[in-house]
C-alpha cells in the first residue's frame, strides 16, 4: 500500500530528524511519497535531504517539489558519492583476527621505530658532548649557566621540601613498627638507607621529569612549532646539540649538589621525627646511621640520579624536537615526556636493584 | 648562471607528494617568485630547497653541486650558502635581536673576536633598519620588526641566496611595501639571489623578475615575470589578472 507523507511549510534539520523516523517505520509497507507542496522555509539540510531521498530510501519518492527548492536543489554542491548510512558502516567480521593482529604489529613496530629513534639520539647526545667538550663549539656561550641556574638553583626548594616531607613520612610510618620490638634506635639505619640508596635518586628524578623535563619538551616544542628549530639548522647549527648538550651538562653538574641537599634534608626528617618521636639525640641518630651506611651508599645514590637526570633531559628533547607542527601537540608532548621520564626512571631503577644488591 | 636546478623534483611529506616532477631552474643574482594558491606546496618546496625536507624523488643542483640528503657535508655546503627568513621571523625567544643576529657568527666563528662581531652585527641590523632595538627581545618587537630582525639574521653571514617564506603575510601594506624595498636593496645593492614564497600580488608586481607558479601538484608556470603577463593559459590568467573564472583548471 502506498503511503504519502505531506511536509510540513517549514522543513529544515529539526523536521528532516523526525521525517526520517517516519521514513525508516514506513519503508518496509511499500513505497512512501513525500509530498514536498507546503514546503517554504528550507536551508541547506534540506537541499541534502532532497538529492539523497531517491538513493538512500528506495521506494521512497519526492513529489511536488516547489519550483524555488528544485533550482537550489540543482545548484547545490553535493559529495559526488554516498548516501546516509541507517547506522555506521560494519567492517565484515571475517578476517577480524587478522585485522586485530596486523593493527598489533603495526602498532608494534611503530613502537619499535620510536625506540630506534630515542636511542639513537642518546647516542647522538653522547657524540654531541664529546664533540663540544674536546672543540668547545656549537653551543651558545652561557647557556650552560643558564640551565644550571634554572635546573639546579630553582629546584632546591621544592627538592629540599619533598624529601624532608618523604624522610618525615617514611620515619613515621617505621618508628612505631620498630618501638615494638624495641628496635625505635634503628630508624636511622633504616632512614639513612631507604634515603641515600632508593628514595633520594628516584624522588629527586620524578621531581625533576615533572619539573624540569617538563618544561625543556615545552620549551622545544614550542621551538619546533614556531619554526625556531628549521631556523636553528638552515644557519647551519645542530638543534640537538646547541639545544641538549647545555641541558644535559648543566643536569650532570647540578645533580651531585640536588642528591648532597636532598640527603641532607631527607635524613634532617628522620632526625626531627626520632627527636620528637622518643626523645633521640640527632648525634646520636647520625653515629647510629653511619654504622649502616658508608660512601658508597652515598655514591650509588648519585650515579642513580644522575642517569635519573639524562633519562630525563633525553627523553624530554627527544618528545619535544620530535613534536608535530600545532599548538595542541605541545601540550601532548610535554605530558608523554613527564610519562615517559617517570617510566624510564622506574625501568632504570628496577636495573640497578638488581645490579647492586 | 643558474643557482638552483631542480631535476625531476618530487616533494612532500611522508609518502604523500605535494609536487611531482618539477624542473627548473632559479637564476643568480634575480628575484624569483614562488607562487600559487593556499595549499599548493609552497612551502614545502622551499623547506626542500632549503634542507628542512628530504625530496620524495628527483633532487636539485645547489651552486653546482647535487644536493645529498643523506650528506651531513653536503648539508652544511648548502646551510653555509643560504639564509632563511621564516613567516614569522623564527627568532629565538630567549635572546635578545642583537644575540640572535650575533648568533650564526658566533656558532660558526667562536674565535672572532666580539668587537668584530659586534660590528657584523650593528652592519646587519642597520641594513634592515634596526639598529635601534638591538637589545630589545622578539616579544618586545612588532610583526614586521620582527621580520626585519630575521632578515638582518640571514644575511649576517653574506649568503648566496636568501629564502623567504611569505615575507607580506601578517603586514600591513606600508610595512610590507618596506620589506619589498628592503628585498629589492638586497638585489641591486648585493648581487644577492632571493626566492620569496608568496601569494601578495603587489609584491609579486614589485620585487619578481622571475616567477614559479604552482598549481595542482605541478609547475604551471616558469619563467619571467614580464612572459607570464602574456601567457594564454586561462589559469594564469585568473591567477595573475585576477579575472573571473568558474572553474579549477583551464
Amino acid at each position: 500500500m502506498s503511503e504519502t507523507v505531506v511536509l510540513p511549510k517549514k522543513f529544515r534539520a529539526e523536521e528532516i530528524v523526525k521525517v526520517l523516523a517516519d521514513l525508516h517505520r514506513l519503508s518496509g509497507d511499500g513505497p512512501v511519497t513525500l509530498d514536498f507542496r507546503e514546503v517554504e522555509e528550507f536551508d541547506s539540510s534540506t537541499l541534502a535531504f532532497l538529492g539523497h531521498i531517491t538513493d538512500c530510501f528506495p521506494g521512497v519518492a519526492a513529489a511536488n517539489v516547489p519550483e524555488a527548492l528544485a533550482k537550489a536543489e540543482a545548484a547545490f554542491v553535493r559529495r559526488p558519492d554516498g548516501c546516509w548510512p541507517e547506522k555506521p558502516a560494519v567492517p565484515p567480521a571475517t578476517g577480524r583476527t587478522d585485522r586485530f593482529l596486523q593493527g598489533m604489529s603495526d602498532r608494534f613496530l611503530a613502537r619499535l621505530r620510536v625506540l630506534g629513534r630515542f636511542l639513537a639520539m642518546f647516542g647522538d647526545e653522547v657524540y654531541h658532548i664529546t664533540h663540544y667538550l674536546r672543540r668547545r663549539k656549537g653551543v651558545y656561550p652561557g647557556e650552560i649557566w643558564n640551565q644550571m641556574f634554572f635546573m639546579g638553583y630553582r629546584s632546591v626548594p621544592i627538592v629540599s621540601l619533598l624529601i624532608f616531607l618523604v624522610g618525615v613520612t617514611i620515619s613515621i610510618t617505621s618508628v612505631d613498627q620498630l618501638k615494638l620490638f624495641g628496635a625505635d634506635i634503628y630508624i636511622a639505619d633504616l632512614v639513612g638507607l631507604a634515603m641515600l640508596r632508593e628514595l633520594v635518586p628516584l624522588m629527586t628524578g620524578v621531581i625533576l621529569s615533572g619539573k624540569v623535563g617538563a618544561a625543556v619538551t615545552a620549551e622545544l616544542a614550542s621551538m619546533t612549532v614556531l619554526e625556531e628549530v628549521d631556523a636553528l639548522k638552515t644557519m647551519g647549527i645542530v638543534p640537538e646539540k646547541f639545544l641538549m648538550v647545555p641541558r644535559l651538562i648543566s643536569i650532570t653538574l647540578v645533580v651531585p649538589l640536588l642528591v648532597a641537599i636532598a640527603d641532607a634534608v631527607g635524613i634532617f626528617g628522620g632526625i626531627v621525627v626520632a627527636r620528637f618521636s622518643f626523645g633521640m639525640l640527632p648525634k646520636a641518630f647520625l653515629d647510629q646511621m653511619l654504622n649502616s651506611v658508608d660512601w658508597t651508599d652515598f655514591a650509588w645514590g648519585l650515579v642513580k640520579t644522575v642517569v635519573f637526570g639524562w633519562a630525563v633531559v633525553v627523553g624530554a628533547g627527544f618528545k619535544g624536537l620530535t613534536v608535530g607542527r600545532s599548538a595542541e601537540e605541545v601540550g601532548r608532548a610535554t605530558t608523554e615526556s613527564v610519562v615517559l621520564s617517570v617510566t624510564m626512571i622506574i625501568i632504570i631503577d628496577c636495573i640497578f636493584a638488581f645490579v647492586l644488591y | 648562471m643558474d643557482i638552483i636546478t631542480a631535476r625531476d623534483l618530487t616533494v612532500g611529506y611522508g609518502k604523500t607528494a605535494i609536487l611531482r616532477g618539477l624542473g627548473f631552474a632559479i637564476p643568480a643574482g634575480r628575484i624569483t617568485a614562488v607562487v600559487g594558491v593556499s595549499g599548493s606546496g609552497k612551502s614545502t618546496l622551499l623547506k626542500t630547497l632549503a634542507g628542512l625536507l628530504p625530496p620524495l624523488a628527483g633532487g636539485f643542483d645547489f651552486a653546482g653541486r647535487a644536493v645529498d640528503y643523506r650528506s651531513e657535508a653536503s648539508l652544511d655546503f648548502l646551510y653555509g650558502k643560504i639564509g632563511v627568513l621564516y613567516q614569522d621571523g623564527a627568532l629565538l625567544n630567549g635572546l635578545t635581536l642583537y644575540e640572535n643576529v650575533a648568533l650564526p657568527v658566533r656558532m660558526h666563528y667562536p674565535e672572532l673576536p666580539e668587537a668584530v662581531v659586534r660590528d657584523m652585527v650593528h652592519a646587519g641590523l642597520a641594513q634592515v633598519e634596526m639598529a635601534d632595538s638591538a637589545e630589545k627581545y622578539p616579544s618586545e618587537l612588532s610583526g614586521g620588526m620582527r621580520k626585519r630582525g630575521a632578515l638582518a639574521r640571514a644575511l649576517v653571514l653574506d649568503p648566496e641566496v636568501v629564502f623567504c617564506d611569505e615575507p607580506s603575510s601578517g603586514l600591513d601594506p606600508i610595512t610590507s611595501h618596506l620589506l619589498d624595498d628592503l628585498l629589492l636593496r638586497l638585489k641591486e645593492g648585493f648581487k644577492m639571489t632571493l626566492v620569496v614564497v608568496t601569494h601578495e600580488l603587489r609584491s609579486i608586481e614589485r620585487v619578481a623578475d622571475r616567477v614559479l607558479l604552482l598549481n595542482d601538484g605541478g609547475l604551471r608556470f616558469a619563467g619571467e615575470y614580464s612572459a607570464l603577463l602574456a601567457s594564454p593559459d586561462e589559469f594564469v590568467k585568473t591567477f595573475f589578472l585576477r579575472k573571473d573564472h568558474h572553474h579549477d583548471d583551464a
